[in-house]
């Protein structure tokens, strides 16, 4: 397949290993990759605020980068940034042209879930990895079944991918999709909460006794890793992109 | 600014946090009800049915309320029930204290009202001299302390049970020390007693009004709402008008939920059908309007009037269980209390106490879209001009640096030299919030692009 890479701006800049280890990944499972020029920010951190003015001029950027781009799927490896994407682009602009675009729109998870399943991973994982299960992914692009939900059908395609993986230990902190206390200007805006929330969520990952806290949004990862390292917390966070892309 | 600087929602939340092993306590027992509650949804295999039957009716009663609130007007007449409505929380004082002038009441015993809360009647009686005994044990709890309600379903969730102990020993003369729940259980039936015997008047909140029937559903667990509105002669039910149901058997399948939500029993001890009056007794029903009617008229906020009060969505609330239910400065607090009380904070600030997680979603038993309410609540506030004080400075700055790629590169690319150069203890003032908790990220040499260029173009 053709791919078209969404790499947000806190990727791009903070995070270019995760954005590597994307563009690899798919390389290796026989996908012709592209990075489309001109891409900034997605308008979360301004419409997730309220400022939607503030909001529509970069969110307009970032679709004017993938409108007409010829390709099959655009894939993203930060599920928040995504989900807002595709609300944010819905909202600025409902043109047809705009609509193609979202209809291409994937996190990679579910892009690897849903459209094009790896067949075999080459090499083992031998470690044992805690998922973070981040709600926007979760409750918003339905990755597994949030744990509110009481569906008698459930599903968790970030497990299903993951554990196809040889030697991977996968397991959950308490609470496990509870919110890390990010939530954008939320960590600025509410520092106390905020702080208490993801200290927390650190400390649920580390007293499973997992090597790696796993997650498949780097914002929520940034968010963890700077509380375990504050904390001196013997654990260290992984994107769910690294971990693939070292199995395969 | 000033005055009202110290009601901001991450201030008091703040002060909240300071006492962390209280923050762990609260959060845990919340965290218990939420999980109660977990297993009393997935006892029933149709729950997932249940939820989006419970959103149907509701938003169809709602679709329909003003033929709803008619039918159930003249079956409560029918039923020689006499009606009032009220248009604001003033109104429904004014309609009550002269109910109960007419009968020259001198004590009221009340029960399950958190409307009664929302429109302050205590201290509006009380000033006219009325005395107000609230008899749920958590209600009476925090009415003797002299605070709001905390929560809407267990409303003292924030005192531990020593700090009871201190207030009954002090209010109703418990022994000094005692902190035994049973004992002080005890203690707080006995004084109660007394009250229900003594008062010359009752007045419960509403869980349901069944149109067809002109009748109110009452949920208590404790027996009080009867005991109260058996034993004098007058009674009084007050409900927001949101608390309408077409049939029984809408009523049956939200009461199938209301309990199994909140604490995760199958039913609350008592679901008392009131539909007339005792023999020689009244029953009045209020209706109040108090801002139902306007968020009515917005698509997204009318769906809040969907909410049946389980209080489920605080319970598993992150935030809600690690800043208390008085940081909300609303009478209702989580996101619920967001949901109803963000147009009337003049803080502007609880709209932004919600990381949007969704949970409070998921939970809900009507399927309020919580978090999308509140989003959508900030948008409002920020289409006013009543954003929180800080973001009105910074947001049009980050816009505009966001929609800008060389702004974008510069000063991200400035950050990274920044974060890499200069010693971290350097960086944590300028970091705010976020290095005063938390380790500043390591910055990478360069951005994806820029790699991206050199690899693979
Ligand atoms: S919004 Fe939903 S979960 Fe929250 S109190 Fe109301 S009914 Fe319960």
């Amino acid at each position: 397949m053709k791919i078209a890479l969404f790499i947000p701006c806190l990727v791009n800049q903070m995070f270019p290993e995760v954005g590597v280890a994307t563009l690899e990944l798919l390389e290796k499972l026989g996908h012709e990759v592209i990075l489309p020029e001109g891409q900034t920010c997605c308008g979360q951190p301004m419409t997730n605020s309220g400022c939607y003015e503030d909001a529509k001029k970069t969110t307009l950027k970032l679709l004017n980068a993938f409108k007409g781009v010829e390709c099959d799927a655009i894939v993203c490896p930060a599920a928040s940034c995504l989900v807002a994407a595709k609300e944010n682009f819905h909202e600025f602009d409902n043109s047809p042209e705009a609509q193609v675009v979202i209809d291409k729109l994937y996190e990679l998870t579910e892009f690897l879930h849903d459209v094009a399943p790896i067949a075999e991973f080459k090499k083992p994982f031998p470690h044992k990895v805690s998922l973070q299960m981040s709600c926007h992914g979760i409750r918003m692009l339905s990755l597994a079944t949030p744990s509110e939900n009481m569906s008698l059908q459930r599903h968790n395609k970030v497990e299903a991918v993951l554990s196809q993986i040889a030697d991977i230990e996968i397991c959950y902190p308490e609470r496990r999709d509870e919110c890390c206390g990010f939530g954008g200007t939320f960590a600025v805006d509410e520092g106390a909460v905020s702080a208490k929330m993801s200290k927390d969520k650190a400390y649920f990952h580390y007293e499973t006794g997992a090597k790696y806290v796993v997650g498949f949004d780097p914002s929520c990862l940034m968010n963890i890793d700077g509380m375990i390292r504050r904390q001196k917390l013997p654990i260290e966070t992984r994107h769910i992109a690294q971990v693939i892309n070292e199995a395969l | 600014m000033s005055h009202t600087a110290s009601k901001i929602h991450a201030d008091k939340a703040a002060i909240f946090c300071k006492d962390e092993d209280r923050v762990n306590w609260h959060s845990k027992a919340l965290w218990l009800l939420r999980e109660k509650r977990d297993r009393a949804a997935s006892s029933l295999p149709e729950w997932e049915q249940l939820r989006q039957l419970g959103s149907e009716i509701k938003l169809h009663t709602l679709t329909n309320l003003a033929k709803y609130l008619e039918m159930f007007e003249q079956n409560c007449q029918a039923n020689g029930i006499q009606v009032h409505w009220a248009k604001d929380a003033a109104e429904h004082n004014e309609i009550v204290h002269g109910i109960l002038s007419h009968h020259q009441v001198k004590k009221l015993v009340k029960s399950k009202s958190m409307l009664t809360e929302e429109c302050h009647m205590n201290p509006y009686l009380e000033e006219r001299g009325i005395e107000v005994i609230d008899t749920d044990l958590g209600e009476r709890i925090i009415q003797l302390a002299g605070q709001p309600p905390s929560h809407i379903v267990v409303p003292a969730i924030h005192l531990k049970k020593e700090e009871v102990g201190e207030l009954f020993h002090e209010k109703i003369g418990t022994e000094a020390g005692a902190s035994d729940p049973t004992y002080l259980t005890r203690a707080a039936r006995a004084h109660l007693r007394e009250q229900f015997l003594s008062a010359d008047a009752a007045m419960t909140g509403v869980n349901m009004a069944i149109a067809e029937k002109g009748a109110v559903v009452v949920c208590t667990n404790e027996g009080n709402a009867d005991m109260g509105a058996n034993l004098p002669k007058v009674q009084i039910h007050s409900m927001g008008m949101d608390k309408m149901v077409p049939n029984l058997d809408s009523a049956a399948v939200l009461l199938r939920m209301l309990a199994r939500n909140a604490t995760g029993q199958p039913v609350t001890t008592y679901s008392s059908f009131y539909r007339g009056p005792k023999a020689g007794g009244e029953m009045h029903v209020v209706i109040v309007d108090n801002g139902r009617s306007n968020m009515l008229k917005d698509k997204i906020l009318a769906e809040s009037l969907k909410c049946i009060r389980c209080g489920g969505c605080m319970n598993t609330c992150p935030v809600y269980r690690r800043s208390g239910g008085h940081s909300y400065n609303y009478t209702i607090p989580g996101p619920i209390g967001i949901a109803v009380g963000a147009q009337k904070d003049d803080t502007n600030s609880i709209a932004w106490a919600c990381t949007l997680c969704g949970s409070c979603t998921q939970v809900c038993p009507t399927k309020v879209p919580l978090d999308k309410i509140i989003h959508h609540h900030r948008r409002l506030k920020a289409e006013a001009g009543n954003l929180p004080y800080g973001k009105r400075s910074y947001m049009p700055v980050v816009g505009k640096v966001m929609g800008s790629a060389p702004m974008l590169n510069t000063s991200m690319a400035m950050a990274r030299t920044a974060l890499r150069i200069l010693p971290g203890s350097l960086l944590k003032p300028f970091a705010g919030a976020w290095g005063k908790y938390r380790e500043l990220p390591v910055a990478p040499k360069s951005s994806f692009e820029a790699w991206y260029k050199k690899n693979r173009s």
